[in-house]
């Protein structure tokens, strides 16, 4: 396939394996005692057998944001302790999908069928979205193939600063760039062999320099003494340096993972400490923070954006609840329009 | 292999290495060897000129204690101490579930013999109805470190592997003072008190020792009108307000205006799990018409009070 082609020209000299059978392969990972790390040492290169377009599955009982992903690559080399795919992927490698003309094909059937809707559609749930771009150069096959796609939206969401193929290629209004951030404190305890927040911030200016939409995802927000104050100063840094026109969203959600994933964090993570703050079961049974801690968080955070200039940036919360909507935000989506329309404003397409 | 009869002295039982099985009551068998004898021959190996027992620990120690000798063996002629071993384990694994102690001797002695991690993860872990992951056969090989008070306790309230677990992040000192708050609860109770001093202890960074020696719960183990299970239970309480002292708070709030409000017991009002959400529900029973019409009309009468309104303030 021209993507494994692509793919083995730019890793360079690297050990080659042909794998017939993918079982022992994996088996040997899953013994390790860090099954994880392990998988991430490797690069499986395979076809998708099934669709590579799923609507993404938030959570039951709380809001949606209608968002679509693209199942490309799965897995990711960054180690982010509170990383929900250590637990939520069953096998522990990388993978990549290099049957690259079914995803075409499907995507073509998928954008049909949803005609004049302004779907969110993006490829960072399952890994990150720029973190393997030197190596399969997904962005710009990304790019060109939702360029003018108008009203789709596509956004490549990392955590990286893998940005030399976004910077080669010409923007487009209907792509968005965005980052997941946090306070530099996590950045640096909790998201191992991610770039620190500063140049993330600066990797997204550059973006924004070369005509990009962008957007800022600050999620999962993680409550320690003083993040507040943290997360506010960081909020004012990045809204300092990119200029709130160019912000197509900012998204919030608070930490929060379903139990099993507790005892993983544990082991994989022994001198982390987010795990231990006061989360109670949610109403779809994943732990998150108690409801006055994570609302008081949101609201400090919202304040601090629209007190830097952000005050006309659409926000949204990821997986949360009525309640909280209401509370920190001061409005309810309703329906699958709502969030659609409200989120893809600021990129011309208001009136879809 | 030979069989042959041996005096049981001449059996050194000193030699454990083979040795999986600790926590036993040999009283049934006992009453067995009198009825019909010893019907299926321990098996023994000689090393350093002196038979040393591979398996039938349980049979050989109630001969011992019955004073049955001679004692009919089978003396394998192996040498080398794994293959012996796996005799003993693999007739054993046939006929009987192993219990969680004797899953981690038996992991220790295929380590201490030299059998490669990597095979007993792959092989003996599954046999042992164990993923097949290093992590777990490291946690069985610290289950097999922990001393053996803590290990007659895991016997004998047959714990089960998960709430076992936690102990590993103990230390040996910290085992032992723990021991007695554990003993009284139930195996669930057991894992919550033990994951909620763990949590205490790393989310304030404090040391366990203080934790379990505060002033608090000092008053309660040292109390005498409280039963064990009391205390337990009261410990228990105490840590998990330390452990959510914001939901306890909104806990003791809601119940403090319940009482000031002089609230029916007969109507049952709860608040959303964890006040997750802003709902509550309001349950009573009733048996006839005017028993629906009594409980609404009380019902309207505590929702139209003042401090009511005060229930939908706790946020």
């Amino acid at each position: 396939m021209p993507l494994t082609k692509r793919i083995l020209k730019n890793v360079g000299r690297v050990p080659i394996e042909l794998v017939s059978d993918s079982r022992g392969f994996l088996e040997e990972r899953r013994i390790s005692r860090d099954a994880v790390r392990q998988g991430k040492k490797d690069l499986f290169i395979t076809s998708q057998k099934g669709e590579f377009i799923k609507s993404c599955p938030c959570t039951p009982r709380y809001i949606g944001c209608n968002y679509f992903i693209i199942n490309l690559d799965l897995n990711c080399p960054l180690d982010c302790s509170y990383c929900i795919l250590q637990y939520y992927l069953p096998d522990p490698i990388l993978i990549v999908h290099a049957n690259r003309e079914d995803l075409w094909t499907q995507l073509d059937a998928f954008i049909d069928k949803n005609k004049g809707r302004a779907l969110r559609i993006g490829t960072g749930e399952l890994s990150d979205s720029l973190v393997l771009d030197h190596i399969t150069e997904n962005s710009k096959d990304l790019i060109s193939y939702f360029r003018g796609k108008n009203p789709v939206l596509f956004e490549l969401k990392t955590k990286t600063v893998n940005i030399q193929n976004i910077l080669e290629t010409e923007p487009a209004s209907n792509i968005v760039i965005s980052w997941s951030l946090n306070s530099p404190r996590i950045a640096r305890s909790e998201e191992k062999n991610a770039p620190a927040v500063e140049e993330r911030i600066e990797a997204a200016r550059r973006v924004v320099d070369k005509g990009f939409f962008v957007g800022f995802h600050f999620d999962p927000l993680i409550r320690y003494p003083g993040c507040e104050e943290e997360y506010e100063s960081l909020i004012e840094r990045l809204l300092n340096r990119i200029s709130p026109g160019k912000i197509a969203w900012i998204s919030l959600g608070s930490l929060r993972f379903p139990p099993s994933l507790k005892p993983l964090i544990q082991e994989r993570f022994p001198r982390t400490r987010i795990i231990y703050e006061e989360m109670v079961s949610g109403s779809d049974g994943k732990l998150r923070y108690f409801r006055p801690g994570r609302l008081d968080l949101y609201r400090r955070i919202i304040r601090s954006i629209k007190e830097n200039g952000g005050e006309e940036v659409p926000l949204y919360l990821c997986m949360e609840s009525v309640a909280i909507w209401r509370e920190a935000l001061g409005w309810v989506p309703k329906g699958k329009g709502s969030l659609e329309n409200y989120l893809s404003s600021p990129l011309g397409n208001s009136k879809v | 292999m030979k069989r042959e009869k041996l005096d049981i002295k001449e059996i050194f039982l000193k030699d454990e290495r083979f040795r999986t099985s600790y926590h036993f009551s040999p009283e049934k068998l006992k009453h067995s060897l009198k009825v019909v004898g010893l019907l299926n021959p321990p098996l023994v190996a000689l090393r350093n000129n002196r038979f040393i027992l591979v398996s039938g620990w349980k049979r050989v120690l109630a001969c011992a204690e019955l004073s049955f000798s001679p004692v009919p063996v089978l003396i394998t002629e192996e040498k080398d101490d794994l293959k012996t071993f796996l005799m003993a384990f693999y007739e054993n694994l046939a006929t009987r579930e192993f219990s969680l102690l004797e899953k981690a001797e038996i992991l220790t002695r295929l380590k201490r013999f030299g059998e490669d991690e990597k095979r007993i993860t792959q092989h003996y872990l599954p046999l042992l109805d164990t993923p097949a992951t290093l992590a777990y056969l490291d946690t069985y090989l610290a289950f097999s470190q922990f001393e053996p008070e803590v290990k007659k306790a895991i016997h004998e309230k047959r714990m089960s592997f998960l709430s076992v677990k936690p102990l590993v992040e103990f230390s040996s000192q910290e085992r032992e003072w723990l021991l007695p708050l554990l003993l009284p609860l139930g195996q669930n109770k057991h894992r919550e008190m033990l994951e909620d001093i763990l949590e205490v202890s790393k989310k304030n960074d404090t040391p366990v020792q203080q934790i379990l020696f505060s002033p608090e719960i000092r008053a309660i183990q040292e109390s005498k009108t409280l039963t064990p299970l009391q205390k337990a239970d009261r410990t228990l309480l105490l840590l998990r307000k330390k452990r959510y002292p914001a939901l306890s708070s909104m806990q003791d709030s809601f119940e403090s205006l319940l009482r000031k409000m002089d609230w029916p017991e007969e109507i049952r009002i709860s608040p959303s799990p964890f006040f997750e959400t802003e709902n509550f529900t309001v349950t009573f029973d009733f048996e006839n018409e005017q028993g629906l019409k009594a409980s609404l009309l009380k019902l309207e009468e505590l929702s139209a009070r003042r401090d009511f309104a005060e229930i939908f303030k706790l946020k």
